[in-house]
């Protein structure tokens, strides 16, 4: 079960917006200072203080640099969910321990920033407001990368269970 | 119910029989790749505390960003993955200016027909001219898959692209792919794999099938893919590296849509600075001054694209306003176009051929614009700063248009020189 607060985006934010190139080799710290930046220091505001990204249309569209998610983790996000992903955010997002989920359903709501969320992994089904959203199960794979923490703790777990 | 070319292949390399759309899979791919950035899949493959590679003998590395490096930094960072390459015995390496990765595979024999190769660059989608599934990943994955030769995939929908017809002269499969681009959008066909059919289709070379399937990438696809036919048979004889097995999707398989595309109605195209979704008919953009033109990048920069560009250019003289800088997409393109005189045609004009690879289109070396200048391009992104200037515009084109542009200093239709 993942707890938090909501931090709301629109449509279309695009993954060189979440963290731009420039900014792909600094610290933890420093991706966290300039997450979401070029959106506008708001935005930088609320995705530090509310741990579930909550967005419209294709987020994370565009490079395919894993940067933006790793900034986005830096920030303390948990989980985004969202109308659409682009396909490598969508990965990128999942293999540094974000748990991606499309629910168009609630996407479509006022929901506002701050609002409480949580979201029942196991289950498939998000709360808001009192009110219950379903999605799709995750798989296997991807909640045990999301329970590892990471892509890099999964493979280390794997590693470690096989020597 | 039959199934796609894309979940046969899902379901061979994840050991199953059948694979539904929107699952998530694990698989063993049949071959990956990488270039400069497989330093970072170095770092994860060090991070997971990872010893030995797997699969060795289908791994492949290129270097093509940023060659010959231009720093002791980059050049540092290329000497690590070297060294690791040499260490671990991957067995197909490829120094700088051999040219695009994407190329380099497909022309090597790496990429072989029905397999499913990954690379952590977006345009690895190219490999589908060929037949391949081929899919773009993160480098931290490519380091997993170093470690553990496992990657995961949610099985993508697939859209029937239908091709009829023939292009009218002056016209090439970049132009259409414009048309696509803007039909769909930048993001139209999300997570989804384009997969090319028809008797306009099965006309095209495999020069050509790249580049559409390279761009698939530019509408928000997983993939593009022509199915193995005559063509890919003859490209691939005496090339294949590695055993194969064609596959093609059943003719009952389910798609998710389709779209056609008569190819004689199509005219050279050109996509205005921003999006690559923004393609215009080349006479709404006629006499648009440019400063740069590149013919280059995986997209457009084969020995039939030089071709192409030197049939325009022969007997004239580039603009005295345009810097046209020429990369061949790999060397064995380079040598192809420099046996047949097509260099030599090119150089005459004016133009100045750059070392095999990314080239411009990165955008982190070798010809970057200068505040307010505009390049006409045949790589296949445009957005604002993609060729290391924010301030600068990028407009894309066949290399036919660019070639006829070189020589007015202005945005030209090709038809017309």
């Amino acid at each position: 079960m993942i707890r938090g607060t909501a931090a709301t985006f629109g449509d279309h934010v695009s993954a060189d917006v979440v963290l731009p190139a420039r900014h792909s080799f600094l610290p933890p710290e420093g991706m966290a200072e300039n997450v979401l930046m070029d959106l506008s220091v708001e935005a930088n505001r609320k995705v530090r203080a509310h741990s579930i990204v909550v967005a419209g249309e294709a987020f994370g569209y565009g490079t395919g640099r894993e940067s933006p998610a790793r900034a986005l983790r830096a920030a303390g996000v948990k989980a985004v969910i969202a109308k659409s992903f682009s396909r490598l955010f969508f990965r990128n997002a999942i293999n540094n321990g974000i748990l991606v989920i499309q629910c168009s359903e609630l996407c479509a709501l006022p929901v506002s920033d701050g609002d409480e969320i949580s979201v029942d992994l196991k289950a498939g089904r998000i709360e808001w407001k009192g009110r219950s959203f379903p999605f799709p199960p995750v798989s296997d794979v991807v909640g045990n990368i999301i329970g590892a923490g990471s892509l890099i703790d999964y493979g280390r777990q794997l590693l470690a269970g096989a020597s | 119910m039959g199934q796609t070319l894309a979940e046969k292949i899902l379901a061979r390399t994840s050991g199953r029989n059948r694979v539904a759309i929107g699952e998530i899979i694990e698989v063993t791919p049949d071959f990956s790749y990488s270039h400069d950035y497989a330093a970072w899949a170095i770092d994860a493959f060090e991070k997971m505390g990872a010893t030995r590679v797997h699969r060795a003998d289908r791994i492949g590395i290129c270097f093509d960003h940023g060659i010959p490096p231009n720093s002791s930094k980059d050049a540092n960072s290329l000497k690590r993955v070297r060294d690791f390459a040499r260490k671990h015995g991957f067995q197909w390496f490829y120094e700088a200016g051999t040219g695009v990765a994407h190329q380099v595979m497909v022309e090597k024999g790496l990429i072989v027909p029905g397999s499913l190769t990954v690379a952590s660059d977006s345009h690895t989608t190219s490999g589908g001219a060929v037949g391949a599934l081929a899919l773009a990943v993160g480098e931290t994955e490519i380091g997993f898959l170093w470690a553990t030769g496992k990657l995961w995939f949610r099985v993508p929908q697939t859209r029937r692209m239908t091709l009829t017809g023939a292009f009218r002269r002056g016209v090439y499969a970049k132009d259409l792919m414009l048309v696509i681009a803007k039909e769909l959008g930048v993001l139209g066909a999300l997570y989804e794999i384009l997969e090319y059919g028809g008797d306009g289709a099965a006309r095209l070379s495999v020069s050509e099938r790249f580049t559409l399937c390279n761009m698939a990438t530019e509408v928000g696809g997983k993939g593009g893919v022509f199915p193995y036919d005559a063509v890919t048979a003859a490209y691939m004889e005496g090339r294949a590296q590695f055993p194969f097995e064609p596959v093609v999707s059943d003719a009952d398989a389910a798609y998710c849509g389709e779209m056609r595309f008569d190819l004689s109605t199509i005219d050279p195209m050109v996509a205005l600075p921003g999006r690559e979704d923004s393609g215009v008919p080349v006479n709404e953009v006629e006499g648009t001054e440019v400063q740069q033109i590149f013919i280059g990048s995986c997209t457009n920069a084969r020995a039939d694209d030089l071709e192409i560009a030197a049939n325009v250019l022969r007997g004239k003289k580039v603009h005295s306003n345009i810097r046209l800088l020429v990369t061949p997409a790999s060397r064995q393109s380079e040598l192809d176009a420099l046996k047949n005189g097509d260099i030599e045609t090119l150089v005459e004009a004016g133009a100045t051929i750059m070392p095999a690879g990314c080239g411009v289109c990165a955008g982190t070396h070798q010809g970057v614009l200068a505040d307010g200048e505009r390049c006409l391009s045949t790589s296949n992104r445009n957005m604002p700063g993609r060729m290391g200037n924010r301030n600068a515009e990028i407009y894309l084109c066949s290399p036919a248009t660019a070639a006829a542009s070189a020589i007015t200093g202005r945005i030209t239709d090709p038809r017309l020189v």
